[in-house]
C-alpha cells in the first residue's frame, strides 16, 4: 500500500471515528465502548483492542476487550486492565508511547492511552502481532478515537448521571411526597384530635361552670343561712341568703364576725353550743335568735354538721341556720292558748258555760213564745182564725222539742264517758276554786272561810269537772250575797268525811236563801231565782255530781242563807294501784 | 180601721223568727216582711217602705244589726229601729239605745212588749 494510499484510508478512518458519536447519543457507555472497539479493530486491523471506563465513588469499572480471533485469545478484559497497571503504571501520562508485551503466549506492539487527559476516564489499549505497529496514521486514528471515546463517555455519563440524578431526584420526590402526605395525614389527625380534645375541654369546662353555677345558685337560693367553718369554729363561708339577711359582708362575717348578729341574750349560750359540738365531733343543733338586717330578731335552728376525711378526720363543719320564728311563735301561742281553755274551763261558772248555748236556746224558746202568742191572738180574733191558730200551735210544739233536745245535749256533755277518772284531791281542787273566786268575792264584799279536812280521802273523778261544781256552788253563794246588807256576807267551803267511806263538800253562805217550797225544783233545768243566767248551773252540777255516783242537795241554814252540798264516794283502797297499772 | 198598713220588716237570720213573727205581726196590724240577710234586705225594694225595722243584733257570716243601722244612716234612710237578741247579755241595752235605736229586745220577748216598742218605733199609740 503507497503512502498516498494509507494517507487516504486514515482520512477516511478519522472521518469515521470522528462520526462515532452521532450513534453514541443517548448510550450507555458499554454501548460507546463496544462501538468504538468494534470500529477500531476493524479500521486497523487489530489483534486486541481493550477500553476500560473507570468506576467512580467505588463503582467497579467497565471493561471491554475485542480480539481478532476468539480462537486464538481466551484473555478476559479484566486480566488484560491489571496486566496494564501492572506493566504501565497507575498514572497514563507516563505511559510509554509502544511496548512490546506478550498476552496469551503472542508478542505483540502495545499502544495505550488514557481517557480523558488524566487519565480520569478510563483507558485505551491496542494490540498488534505487526511489528511497524503503530504507524503514525494509526497512532492519530487511535489518538482521536481516545478523544472521541473519552468526551462520548463522558456525555454518556453525564447522561447516566443525569437519569440518576433524575431518577433519584423522583424517587425522593416521591419519598418526600409521601413523607408529606404521611406527615400531612398525621398532621390532620392530630389537629383533629387536638380540636376534639379542645371540645372536650371545653364541654367539660362549661359543664364544671354550670355545675359551679348551679351549686352557687343551690346555694344560694335555699331557704337557709349556710355557712362552713374551720376546725376551731371561726367561720369561713357563708352564703348570700345569709349575708343579705344578717346585712354584713363576708369580711365582716368572717372567723367570729358573724356572732355580732346574734342576740346578746343567747350569743354566749349558742357559741358554748357550737363549742360542745365542736368537741363531740358529731352533729349537733342549738336555738338563737338572729339579727335581721332591718334590726328585728327572730329564731333561728342553727345545726352543724362535720365533714370527714377518708381516715374519720374532720376536716371542716358545715351548718345551716332555719327560721324558726313562725314555729316558735305558734308553740308559744299554743301553749298560751292551752293555758287559757284550762284556766277558762275553770272559771267559767255554769252560767258562763252556758251562756254560748243560751243563744240557742232562746232562739227556740223565741218560737214559741210568738207561735204561743199569735195562736191566741188568731183564736181570739173574730171570726176566730183555727186554721192558723192550729199551724202556730203546732209550731209551739215543734220549738219546744228543739228546747228540749238542746237540754239534753247539754246534760250528756256532761255524763259523757269522755269524763277523766282520775285521783283527785278534793281539797287541792277546791284552794285552786277559791283562788280563782278571790278577786269576785273581794268585789261583791264577801268573806271567804275554808274548813278542809286534812285527813280527806281522794276521790276518783274529773278534776275539771268536780271544780265546774264547786265554782259553781261558789258563784252562787256570792250571787246570793250580792243584795244582803245589814249582815256580813260570808262564805264558808267545808270538806269532810261523810259516812258510807264517802267525802262531803258544803258551800255555806249568809244569802238570801230560797222559799222552802221551791227545794224540790233548785236542780231542774232553767229554774232560777236570780235575775240573770239561765237556771243551768245547778240541773248540769248535779248531772256532773251522779256521774260521780254521788248526791248534790240544798238545805236552808238555820239562820240567813243556804248551805249546798255534795257527797261522793272516795277513792277505794288500792285503786290508784289499780289504775296506774290498767293504764301501763 | 188602718187605711194603710205600716210596713214591718224582720231581718233574722233564725229560721224560727222569721216564720213566726211576720204572723203576729199580721194579727197586730202590720203588714210584714222577713229577710234573712242585712243584705238581702238592702237589696230589696223594702228599703223605702219600711215603717219599722226589727234587726237581730247577731248574724253569722254577713252584715251584724248595729252594721245595717250604720249602713242606713250613710244612705240617709232614718228607720226605726228595734234590735232583738237572743244573747243574754243585758249591758247592750244601754249602748244600742245610745246609739239611736227605739228598742231592745231579748229573746224571748211577749208579743205585748213587741207592740209597745212598735207603736213607740211609729210615734203611734
Amino acid at each position: 500500500m503507497g503512502e498516498t494510499e494509507r494517507l487516504k484510508r486514515c482520512i477516511n478512518d478519522l472521518i469515521s471515528v470522528l462520526a462515532l458519536p452521532a450513534i453514541w447519543t443517548g448510550g450507555a457507555p458499554t454501548h460507546v465502548l463496544s462501538t468504538l472497539l468494534e470500529a477500531l479493530r476493524g479500521m486497523l486491523g487489530l489483534d486486541l483492542v481493550y477500553a476500560r471506563m473507570n468506576g467512580r465513588r467505588g463503582e467497579a469499572p467497565i471493561e471491554v476487550v475485542r480480539v481478532a480471533g476468539a480462537d486464538t485469545f481466551t484473555v478476559q478484559a479484566h486480566e488484560i486492565g491489571v496486566m496494564l497497571d501492572k506493566r504501565l503504571g497507575a498514572d497514563p501520562r507516563n505511559w510509554p508511547p509502544v511496548t512490546r508485551n506478550v498476552i496469551d503466549g503472542t508478542e505483540m506492539s502495545i499502544v495505550a492511552m488514557p481517557l480523558g487527559l488524566q487519565g480520569e476516564i478510563g483507558a485505551l489499549m491496542a494490540g498488534s502481532e505487526r511489528a511497524d505497529f503503530p504507524r503514525e496514521t494509526e497512532r492519530l486514528v487511535l489518538g482521536v478515537a481516545a478523544n472521541q471515546a473519552a468526551i462520548g463517555l463522558r456525555e454518556a455519563r453525564l447522561l447516566s448521571d443525569q437519569k440518576r440524578l433524575a431518577t433519584e431526584l423522583d424517587q425522593r420526590v416521591a419519598r418526600r411526597t409521601a413523607e408529606l402526605t404521611a406527615a400531612n395525614q398525621g398532621l390532620r389527625k392530630e389537629v383533629a384530635e387536638r380540636r376534639r380534645a379542645e371540645d372536650e375541654l371545653k364541654r367539660a369546662e362549661e359543664a364544671i361552670r354550670a355545675s359551679e353555677h348551679n351549686l352557687q345558685l343551690i346555694i344560694n337560693t335555699i331557704p337557709a343561712l349556710a355557712w362552713s367553718a374551720r376546725l376551731d369554729g371561726s367561720a369561713e363561708f357563708f352564703n348570700q341568703h345569709y349575708l343579705d339577711y344578717v346585712g354584713l359582708s363576708a369580711e365582716q362575717a368572717q372567723d367570729w364576725g358573724w356572732a355580732t348578729a346574734v342576740h346578746p341574750d343567747d350569743r354566749d349560750g349558742l357559741i358554748a353550743t357550737w363549742q360542745a359540738i365542736i368537741a363531740s365531733g358529731s352533729p349537733g343543733e342549738g336555738e338563737a335568735r338572729l339579727r335581721r338586717s332591718d334590726g328585728e330578731y327572730r329564731w333561728f335552728l342553727f345545726r352543724a354538721n362535720p365533714l370527714r376525711d377518708e381516715q374519720g378526720h374532720i376536716v371542716k363543719w358545715y351548718g345551716i341556720k332555719t327560721d324558726i320564728e313562725a314555729l316558735r311563735q305558734s308553740e308559744l301561742n299554743l301553749r298560751q292558748m292551752t293555758e287559757t281553755i284550762a284556766h277558762m274551763t275553770r272559771v267559767m261558772t255554769m252560767g258562763e258555760l252556758t251562756a254560748a248555748i243560751a243563744h240557742e236556746i232562746n232562739q227556740p224558746l223565741s218560737g214559741i213564745i210568738t207561735n204561743a202568742s199569735t195562736s191566741l191572738r188568731m183564736l181570739a180574733g173574730d171570726p176566730p182564725n183555727v186554721d192558723g191558730a192550729l199551724e202556730t200551735a203546732r209550731r209551739t210544739i215543734r220549738d219546744a222539742n228543739r228546747v228540749s233536745d238542746v237540754i239534753t245535749r247539754l246534760r250528756e256533755l256532761y255524763t259523757k264517758k269522755e269524763a277523766a277518772a282520775e285521783s283527785v284531791d278534793l281539797n287541792e281542787a277546791t284552794r285552786e276554786v277559791m283562788a280563782l273566786s278571790l278577786s269576785v268575792m273581794q268585789k261583791d264584799g264577801v268573806i271567804p272561810r275554808t274548813e278542809l279536812a286534812a285527813d280527806l280521802p281522794r276521790v276518783t273523778g274529773d278534776r275539771v269537772q268536780l271544780q265546774q261544781v264547786v265554782l259553781n256552788l261558789v258563784r252562787n253563794a256570792v250571787d246570793a250575797m250580792s243584795a244582803v246588807e245589814g249582815r256580813p256576807r260570808e262564805l264558808l267551803i267545808r270538806t269532810g268525811r261523810d259516812e258510807g267511806d264517802r267525802v262531803l263538800l258544803t258551800v255555806r253562805d249568809t244569802g238570801v236563801g230560797f222559799q222552802r217550797e221551791h227545794a224540790g225544783r233548785l236542780f231542774d233545768p232553767f229554774y232560777t231565782t236570780k235575775t240573770s243566767g239561765m237556771g243551768i248551773g245547778l240541773s248540769v252540777s248535779r248531772s256532773i255530781i251522779e256521774s260521780h255516783h254521788g248526791r248534790l242537795w240544798a238545805a236552808l241554814n238555820d239562820g240567813p242563807g243556804a248551805t249546798f252540798s255534795f257527797s261522793i264516794p272516795c277513792e277505794p283502797v288500792g285503786a290508784r294501784v289499780e289504775s296506774l297499772v290498767s293504764s301501763a | 180601721m188602718i187605711a194603710t198598713r205600716s210596713l214591718v220588716s224582720v231581718v233574722d237570720d233564725d229560721p224560727s223568727v222569721r216564720e213566726s213573727l211576720p204572723d203576729l205581726l199580721h194579727e197586730l196590724g202590720f203588714a210584714a216582711r222577713a229577710f234573712v240577710s242585712a243584705e238581702e234586705f238592702l237589696a230589696s225594694d223594702c228599703v223605702e217602705h219600711t215603717g219599722c225595722l226589727i234587726l237581730d243584733i247577731a248574724m253569722p257570716g254577713g252584715m251584724s244589726g248595729p252594721d245595717l243601722q250604720h249602713e242606713l244612716t250613710l244612705r240617709r234612710r232614718q228607720i226605726p229601729i228595734i234590735f232583738i237578741t237572743a244573747n243574754g247579755d243585758h249591758t247592750i241595752r244601754p249602748r244600742l239605745l245610745a246609739q239611736g235605736a227605739a228598742a231592745c229586745l231579748f229573746k224571748p220577748f211577749s208579743d205585748t212588749a213587741l207592740l209597745e216598742a212598735i207603736n213607740a218605733a211609729l210615734g203611734t199609740s
